[in-house]
């Protein structure tokens, strides 16, 4: 072994690798021809190594993180013969994928003869096939109808683009145009990336860098282990549940026992429920993606988000559960449920070991696709609704934020003007505002969903889906402090008894003036209510976040 | 007689001043700021300036023509949140634009830190009833008794200042101005500005934000201007005061006052300023102006002679959508603080500030700083620190590197090293920000190198990035003063067409901009009576962008067939050189016409200074580090002519600033008397 790298070369190639990220993420955002992509910033970028370690990573999309290692795993799994120019794709989410849509792009790094590590793009595309536009669908009882699969393949063989591949790929999916220049895209940023690397092996040397990574593995977990060890020791367990599957099934389960020792984290999610026959069920990877994300939003801020830092963190779970379902399955819902109810059960368990780290629960996702005509164009559009997030959190650093999201984005996504979604589409926000006692009370209180009054202004009748959860849970509260009003859709439409939305139906007709009601979430709270600041509580009632009527 | 021109920068510590005369002749002054009132310190610094010009203040005074002035009056409200108290008044139904920022939140692994506070609190955020529709028509008539009421309640909330911003105000500005009319009968004494006004364009959260802030920091603005201008006056001068902006132009005073919250990079915009000159002056169109100071380093971009200018960006947390220079500025400085804490080494972004300051200035600080590194390392001079006025401590340097160097496992020079390119790493990274980030490849930029630390780091923050060629100019560290004096007058105006459902035509087109460029050319030409220019740009998209690319439409022929297909091939074809592609089948949506007017001043003549090419002197040795540490010669720059070359290593000292040039990089005195550093030809995997 050569003697370890200094300090000072381990920071400098530390720095380098996360120019590296920031640079193909940014060649990524400016090149792909999605608005998810290019507007939402859904992708996500990082390095690997041959062993599939996480060696780097952009800051975008929290859900992503943790899945990065699994998809590197089933490249590396499927191809033995890996040579420089190579490129490789895949999406599956039994073999090694999140849910269809994060279609993952890889490309390997040599110094010389010897591979070293992986340049990867994880980008959601807007649209992967299956029978419903976008992936989202309720109905899906298989994986096979939720879009194209694809296991890992060798899209570029030394330098040589696989243009058939391309031709069947883009085939598959709605808007081959757009999906071709996403892939361009990340294909062109995995390479930059392979550029950049060599590049550091020019300067430093392959083996140097190789120190200097294992070095800052090392730092990284001795940063996550000095935390970790501060919380008590024991077994704890929390669980959290899922409204349905929207097959009829309720009150579904996520159960995670955690053990902490010493500086070790042990989370056992075998006792969630079983499996579903729709698409809440999660893949494996996601799953693993979840905890890890758990475990991240425990530590500080600052702890680098590499495998080093997950090395405390062990998972463990069972095949046919809701958390990690049997191959075939459908999976699509995960990247948001189960993958929130994860993070609540991990969070919930482990407020018993450090209880001023565990923040209370963000909101759930509840999304609404608008498919119709614009009569001003005469031309068909879809809208899907970002608008009225749902708030965030209480913690013991203060009252959560409101409109910010759900656990598994917490901030990252943007949901755009609404002056807008008024010009493209033919909707028109009459209120769109925090919602006055939506957020969980406690000494800090959870932030505000929101309040959107939205009116249907097409001639023609059009129809809506939705997806997501948490109308019958609201965010859960945290030592003490109470659990957030859930979401609260309807359909006012004159003439006819308001309907009330679930968050996995499709196919609901919408009428010309037909009026959305969208009563969003809150976080939840933290600490008792009755340890809540008499200051703060004023000025709650003078800015009238919370009306002060009712026992709210 | 002699007439002046004076620039005026009023900076954290110090206040720079810069007066030049019709030949050319340069005369600078400092004097210390004064935060409470900036003013006291600009006129004590007049007072010095008319010293050292051998004249009285008056007598300076009434020979100057022009003052340009950079002040930090805005940036410091909004930055220690002393602005007015500010209520908005809004459409009812959406009084949260404000604090929702879009859903978004920066740092997403920090879920235990409170949310930020709004600039104005909920309860002082008024709904009125009143609704547009996209199209600027009227879906709900603005309701009198509800404004009478939002009107009560202002006046009732003791707040100073007033914004108002309705939904599509953009296209149909008409609520709005009958708000400002009640404001301004009902409550005459308070500050009232509307959306319509400072920022007439689509996107809600940019437009409410960017009026709030004007409304936090105008009164501030306006009271300081006005009492500058008078005592100004009230000592003697007649000529014009005049502010920058920040996107580099000028305003008079009632104008700075109106848009205040587009003064907010003011003091920044005078080195971009001064940065755009050099490169005039130099015939070098592409720098990177590279700014180093105690706590921060500030990075822009000067392409093609012109500075980048950004649509959006922020200060302090808050959305600023003016059209604002592309200012980046990087936590790095002469004061950041080395640490090695949980097993990682870091300099930055913690700051020794000016209290106690670095290790080295014996004012109590005990931990390692950059300017304490820079010390060890021989490249700062402890006797001659700030031209012999600041002695450094090098006994307290050494203590604090040593604190570091055992639990690095390192001596105390390896620790001094590791300080100093860890820095430099970071200082690379901000300009790889600023230009890889925007598709510019630093390689083919020189980098200008000012501030007072900038110096020491500039060349091998070049070397690093492979930037061939580092300039000082003698004016290093008073640049933005200096450049202010060479900044036009500048007035923008701009309007939101969002043209999918309603695609404009030739003359539609041409009817926008020349309604545009009539109102911008009448309202300056109140101030300026010179030559005009008038410069056009559309933000334009693809339809399902989110994000315009703004393409200049100054090379059009306006009058000639088919205008609207040339301004789409214009935007193809940006798009193609920004991001590598264009697609030329996709609709293409337009959606903001901008037009600038630009009063253009004649820039300060330059002293030509004489070539003598004798050989260079060193003043003096010194051991300093270069790759080992050598005994390596050190120059005055003033002892410095025109001709001159020096091959390095070698360090050059003036006043107020240090310049370090690596083994084998070659330095010509220009004939400007600024150091031309071309790095040595790096091999590869030399290290």
């Amino acid at each position: 072994m050569p003697r370890p790298v200094d300090p000072i070369t381990r920071s400098v190639v530390e720095h380098r690798l996360s120019s590296i990220v920031t640079e193909m993420g940014e060649a990524m955002l400016r090149t792909s021809y999605s608005q998810i992509l290019n507007s939402s910033r859904d992708f996500s970028i990082g390095i690997t190594d041959t062993q599939g370690r996480l060696v780097a990573q952009a800051d975008h999309i929290p859900v992503h993180v943790g899945a990065l290692p699994w998809a590197t795993r089933a490249v590396e799994d499927r191809f033995r013969d890996v040579v420089p120019g190579d490129v490789f794709l895949m999406n599956d989410p039994y073999h090694g994928g999140s849910h269809l849509p994060d279609l993952t792009a890889f490309v390997p790094v040599f110094d010389g003869d010897e591979r070293l590590f992986w340049t990867v793009v994880r980008a959601h595309q807007s649209d992967i096939g299956g029978s419903t536009y976008g992936a989202y669908n309720p109905d899906a009882r298989d994986i096979w109808t939720e879009g194209l699969r694809v296991p890992p393949i060798r899209l570029t063989e030394a330098g040589r683009l696989r243009e058939d591949l391309i031709d069947l790929l883009a085939l598959n999916t709605r808007n081959g145009h757009d999906f071709r220049g996403d892939l361009a895209a990340m294909v062109g940023a995995a390479t930059l990336g392979e550029r950049r690397m060599t590049k550091l092996f020019a300067e430093f040397g392959g083996p140097v860098v190789l120190q200097a990574v294992e070095g800052l593995f090392d730092a990284a977990e001795q940063r996550a282990r000095a935390i970790v060890a501060t919380w008590a020791d024991g077994v704890y367990e929390g669980e959290a549940f899922l409204d349905d599957d929207g097959h009829g099934r309720e009150d579904i389960r996520i159960h995670a026992r955690v053990t902490k020792r010493g500086s070790d984290v042990e989370v056992d999610l075998s006792a969630s429920d079983p499996q579903s026959t729709s698409f809440v069920n999660s893949s494996h990877a996601n799953m693993q993606s979840a905890c890890a994300m758990a475990f991240a939003y425990l530590l500080d801020a600052d702890v680098p988000k590499n495998a080093g830092a997950f090395r405390p963190l062990t998972v463990k779970a069972r095949e046919g559960t809701i958390v990690w379902a049997e191959p075939g399955r459908p999976v699509t819902m995960c990247t948001s449920h189960p993958s929130d109810e994860i993070v609540e059960a991990i969070v919930k368990a482990l407020s018993g070991a450090c209880p001023a780290r565990a923040m209370a629960g963000w909101g759930r996702r509840f999304r609404i696709a608008l498919q119709g005509e614009d009569p001003r164009t005469g031309r068909g559009f879809i809208w899907h609704m970002f608008h009225a997030r749902p708030g965030g959190g209480a913690s013991s650093g203060g009252d959560g934020w409101s409109t910010a999201g759900e656990w598994h984005t917490v901030g990252g996504l943007k949901f755009g003007s609404v002056e807008f979604a008024e010009v493209r589409f033919p909707l028109h926000f009459r209120r769109h505002e925090f919602l006055p006692d939506s957020g969980g009370e406690g000494q800090f209180r959870g932030g505000l969903g929101a309040a959107l009054d939205l009116v249907v202004e097409t001639a023609t009748p059009a129809v809506a889906n939705t997806a997501g959860d948490g109308i019958r849970y609201g965010a859960c509260g945290m030592q003490g402090g109470r659990d957030a009003a859930p979401h609260a859709y309807r359909l006012l439409s004159e003439g006819r008894e308001p309907r009330r939305l679930k968050t996995k139906e499709t196919g609901i007709p919408v009428r010309p003036g037909d009026v959305f009601e969208i009563r969003s979430g809150g976080g939840g709270g933290w600490g008792p209510p009755e340890a809540r600041d008499p200051v703060a509580r004023e000025r709650d009632l003078a800015e009238e976040l919370v009306s002060g009527k009712g026992d709210r | 007689m002699t007439q002046f021109r004076i620039g005026i920068d009023v900076g954290g510590t110090f206040t720079d001043l810069v007066a030049i005369d019709r030949t050319g002749t340069t005369v600078f002054a400092k004097s210390p700021s004064t935060p409470d009132d900036q003013s006291l310190g600009v006129l004590t610094g007049l007072e010095e300036l008319a010293r050292r010009l051998g004249l009285d203040l008056r007598e300076m005074l009434s020979r100057t023509e022009r003052i340009v002035h950079g002040t930090t009056v805005a940036t410091n409200a909004l930055l220690e949140r002393k602005g007015a108290k500010v209520a908005l008044l809004t459409t009812e139904g959406h009084r949260d634009v404000l604090e929702m920022r879009e859903g978004l939140k920066d740092d997403r692994y920090d879920l235990r830190s409170a949310p930020p506070e709004p600039l104005v609190p909920r309860s002082l955020r008024i709904g009125v009833r009143e609704r547009l529709r996209a199209d600027g028509s009227v879906a709900v008539p603005l309701d009198e008794a509800s404004l009478a009421e939002a009107v009560a309640r202002v006046r009732a909330s003791g707040a100073t200042s007033v914004a108002v911003c309705y939904l599509h105000a953009y296209r149909n500005p008409a609520h709005e101005i009958a708000t400002v009319e009640r404001l301004a009968r009902d409550l005459p004494d308070l500050y009232v500005t509307r959306s319509s006004d400072v920022l007439p364009q689509i996107k809600e959260y940019e437009r409410v934000s960017t009026t709030v802030v004007n409304a936090y920091v105008g009164p501030a603005v306006q009271r300081y201007l006005t009492n500058l201008e008078r005592r100004l006056r009230e000592a003697g001068l007649s000529g014009s005061l005049f502010i920058i902006l920040s996107h580099g132009g000028m305003a008079p005073v009632e104008e700075a006052g109106r848009l205040a919250a587009a003064t907010v990079l003011s003091g920044p915009a005078g080195g971009v300023a001064g940065a755009r000159r050099c490169a005039a002056m130099l015939g070098l169109p592409d720098l990177i102006p590279f700014d180093v100071g105690g706590t921060s380093t500030d990075i822009s971009l000067i392409v093609d002679g012109q500075a980048a200018l950004s649509g959006a960006r922020g200060l302090a947390g808050e959305r600023i959508a003016l059209r604002s220079l592309d200012i980046a500025s990087v936590a790095a400085g002469g004061g950041s603080l080395a640490s090695f804490e949980d097993e990682r080494f870091q300099v930055g972004p913690r700051s020794a500030g000016a209290v106690p300051g670095p290790a080295c200035y014996g004012q109590g600080g005990t931990q390692a700083a950059v300017t304490d590194a820079n010390l060890l390392l021989g490249y700062l001079d402890a006797e001659a620190f700030l031209g012999g006025r600041k002695r450094l401590d090098r006994a307290a340097a050494e203590a604090a590197a040593d604190g570091l160097a055992p639990r690095l496992g390192l001596s105390r020079e390896e620790t001094a090293l590791g300080i100093h390119r860890l820095i430099n790493l970071k200082m690379a990274d901000g300009i790889r920000l600023m230009t890889l980030r925007r598709g510019v490849d630093p390689r083919r930029f020189a980098l200008l190198s000012f501030g007072g630390a900038a110096g020491l780091h500039a060349v091998e923050v070049a070397r690093e990035l492979e930037i061939p060629r580092v300039i000082v100019p003698t004016v290093a560290s008073v640049l933005s003063a200096w450049g202010m004096l060479a900044s036009d007058l500048r007035y923008e105006v701009s309007r939101t067409h969002v043209g999918e459902s309603a695609a404009v035509d030739d003359d539609g087109l041409r009817a926008i901009f020349s309604d545009l460029e009539a109102r911008a050319t009448a309202r300056l030409r109140e101030w300026f009576d010179g030559p005009l220019r008038v410069e056009r740009s559309a933000e334009m998209r693809y339809g399902e962008q989110v994000f315009e690319v703004d393409v200049p439409l100054d090379d059009l022929a306006w009058d000639a067939p088919a205008l609207v297909a040339r301004v789409h091939e214009q935007f193809h074809a940006r798009h193609e050189a920004l991001f590598t592609y264009a697609s030329r089948d996709q609709e293409v949506v337009f959606v903001n016409a901008r037009v600038a007017v630009v009063g253009a001043v004649a820039a300060p003549p330059v002293q030509a200074a004489s070539a003598s090419p004798s050989p260079a002197s060193p003043g003096a040795q010194r051991r300093a580090y270069f790759d080992g540490w050598r005994d390596a010669p050190v120059y005055g720059i003033e002892s410095l002519e025109p001709g001159m070359t020096i091959t390095g290593p070698a360090i050059f000292e003036a006043e107020t600033t240090t310049v370090i040039a690596g083994e084998g990089d070659v330095v010509t005195v220009d004939r400007h008397g600024w150091l031309d550093v071309r790095l040595r030809r790096e091999r590869a995997a030399d290290r």
